[in-house]
């Protein structure tokens, strides 16, 4: 009697499962998208003397961490925040070990390249310039925030004899990104 | 909880005579074509329960590698901790039997890539249930245990199913007439 009990369970329980459609990966991988922590839009928005860039990666944090569109790379003592835009590539580099909210510049002389538009790189070069993010939530291994800055552009590279343009000529405004997925 | 059990489970083995058993298993159902044939090793322990029935415990590991191109890093691994109820079904040490189970996946892995190549690594436990029979033998003096069965694991919506062909020598606590 007892053991006619227990067989029947476990017939019913293996019945039960065999009408899971789907293995415990899938389940796991379908709900981690259904709750969006898999397909996470990130976007990067700014305007170089008041030209709009902006870039929107689906899916971002699916992107391969050694070749990805838009994110942000855990490097030994700085993060390395990195998009390619059509306007050209897009880089900065937040100074610290753990990446929080906050306030993170660059101010000075660093002959620092920060971005491209249409051709023209343009530079952290003269002592007037800066640049400045602020991360306003960094969670799930996703940061969004804020930024601006003002840059000098490289008008002819020969080194050491580069000839730049005029100091802080080129305006970085209402910058913002969202959902940039963090990599380490 | 988990490391009570696992306290206990070490506890139990130590108490009882126990032998090791392998075992071959597939995967089975949606999506584990891309699954190579898996192996297992565990320990299994009896009480008898009375004329012809065990109830029974066992520990074990499963591995399953995964051919999705990426060497052998991919894959699944499970860890179920079980209680069964072993019945002779002629009512004596030898011959055919049935024996039910159920558990605890105390570890469950499956590490795999995305389409983007980015490794990803998940884990779960779940409640397993398992339905087999076998045929306890003796080749000499040594008494052996030839046993298929169906188990799964089920956890976040989903189940692990796989089917396992087994052989192990299956020594009991105490001797029913026999040291299976």
């Amino acid at each position: 009697m007892v053991m006619k009990f227990y067989l029947i369970m476990v017939a019913v329980m293996i019945f039960l499962s065999s009408c899971l459609k789907q293995s415990i990966p899938d389940a796991m991988l379908s709900s981690k998208s259904a709750s969006g922590q898999g397909d996470a839009t990130a976007t990067l928005s700014y305007k170089v003397n008041g030209n709009l860039v902006s870039l929107t990666v689906a899916d971002a944090k699916s992107q391969n961490p050694n070749n990805y569109s838009l994110g942000c790379t855990k490097e030994s003592n700085y993060y390395s925040f990195d998009a390619l835009t059509d306007a050209g590539e897009f880089t900065f580099m937040f100074i610290t070990d753990t990446l929080t909210a906050g306030n993170y510049n660059i101010a000075g002389s660093y002959n620092m390249f920060i971005t491209e538009y249409n051709g023209t790189n343009e530079y952290l070069q003269a002592t007037t310039d800066s640049i400045g993010f602020t991360v306003t939530a960094n969670k799930n291994g996703l940061i969004s925030g804020t930024f601006s800055g003002r840059l000098t552009p490289l008008i002819s590279q020969n080194y050491p004899n580069d000839i730049y343009g005029a100091p802080s000529s080129v305006l970085i405004t209402e910058g913002s990104f969202k959902n940039v997925p963090v990599f380490y | 909880m988990r490391k009570t059990m696992i306290a206990l489970s070490i506890l139990f083995f130590s108490v009882v005579q126990t032998n090791a058993q392998l075992g071959v298993m597939k995967l089975v159902g949606k999506n584990t074509s891309n699954y190579t044939i898996g192996f297992g090793a565990f320990i299994k322990a009896g009480f008898p329960a009375s004329e012809g029935s065990d109830v029974t415990l066992e520990i074990g590991a499963d591995i399953f590698l995964l051919n999705d191109g990426y060497g052998s890093s991919d894959g699944t691994i499970m860890c179920p901790l079980k209680a069964g109820y072993r019945y002779m079904l002629d009512g004596s040490s030898k011959g055919f039997y049935v024996e039910p189970q159920v558990g605890f996946d105390l570890l469950g892995v499956t590490s795999l890539h995305d389409a983007n190549g980015n490794q990803i690594n998940l884990r779960y436990h779940g409640v397993v249930f398992a339905a087999g029979t076998g045929y306890l033998f003796e080749i000499g003096r040594a008494p052996f245990d030839l046993n298929l069965r169906y188990e799964t694991v089920i956890d976040h919506g989903g189940s692990n199913n796989f089917i396992s062909l087994g052989i192990s020598r299956f020594i009991s606590f105490s001797k029913r007439g026999s040291d299976y």
